[in-house]
């Protein structure tokens, strides 16, 4: 697992036990958004055994693969559900700038799940490095991506724990 | 710590005994990957189960050194569900039975 990822700016801050604030701009909100349209598209439309699915429903029985698909028969669906709903509730408070700590745990599970993604796509390693990134490099604005989004879901983080404590 | 591959299935796991009795606990696994924050992970773990942050951290970092760490146990409905809600999350969580 990666180690922190530090920027200046704080683009969410928890006021209270139910109560966060989303400070982020309106190109940031539009590039989330549509994020999470591609995201849906992805997760209801892509063949089940597509890669960058992989981690979005990973094996349960890793030992016993008869159990396995017993499993994903009963609770793919319901996986697949549970992120649509997330998406769903993300998506209709992703222009507010107050959110309840419900919301927002809405808004970390689908940038986690957008992260898993590009991650996999970008074949992310232990020690990747956004401060190291390479502007040659034909996947640069990718990697810039995944680096805005872990520091987003890294700040994210930390105001819904300070909510738990 | 090397570049963890991405599927369970190609990890070396362990292989249960098949033998045991069908009501033997089960042990619900997360495995360590190289995209899910350390932060993020932590908090999953305070979240889902109610664990301290002093638990939820020292087991983030098992999986992060060890390459796993048991993170709950339980009937075989209970860590289903956890590995359902673990996954929810984005975890790479398995169960298998509990070898000891």
């Amino acid at each position: 697992m990666p180690r922190r990822f530090r920027a200046p700016r704080r683009p969410v801050k928890s006021l209270g036990p139910d109560c966060f604030r989303l400070m982020i701009d309106d190109d940031e909100r539009a590039l989330v958004a549509r994020l999470f349209e591609q995201l849906r598209g992805l997760v209801t439309e892509a063949p089940a055994a597509d890669p960058r699915l992989r981690r979005l429903f990973p094996t349960a029985y890793h030992d016993d693969p008869e159990r396995d698909v017993e499993y994903q028969r009963l609770m793919r669906d319901e996986l697949l559900a549970s992120r649509l709903a997330s998406l769903a509730e993300v998506e209709q408070v992703l222009t507010r700038e107050f959110l309840t700590s419900d919301q927002l745990a809405s808004f970390m599970r689908s940038l986690n799940a957008v992260r898993l993604v590009l991650g996999t796509l970008l074949d992310v390693g232990e020690e990747t490095d956004a401060s190291e990134l390479d502007q040659e490099d034909p996947l640069f604005v990718e990697h810039q991506l995944y680096a805005w989004l872990s520091w987003m879901l890294e700040h994210v983080v930390g105001a819904l724990r300070q909510g738990l404590a | 710590m090397a570049r963890a591959s991405t599927a369970p299935a190609e990890l070396d796991a362990p292989v249960g005994d098949t033998s045991v009795a069908e009501d033997r606990p089960w042990i619900v696994l997360v495995w360590n990957d190289p995209i899910n924050l350390m932060s993020y992970v932590a908090f999953v773990f305070q979240k889902l189960f109610g664990y301290s942050k002093d638990k939820a951290h020292r087991l983030m970092l098992d999986v992060h050194e060890k390459g796993r760490a048991v993170v709950s146990s339980g009937p075989r409905e209970k860590a289903e569900l956890d590995v359902f809600r673990l996954h929810e999350h984005g975890l790479w969580a398995t169960m298998q039975r509990d070898d000891h």
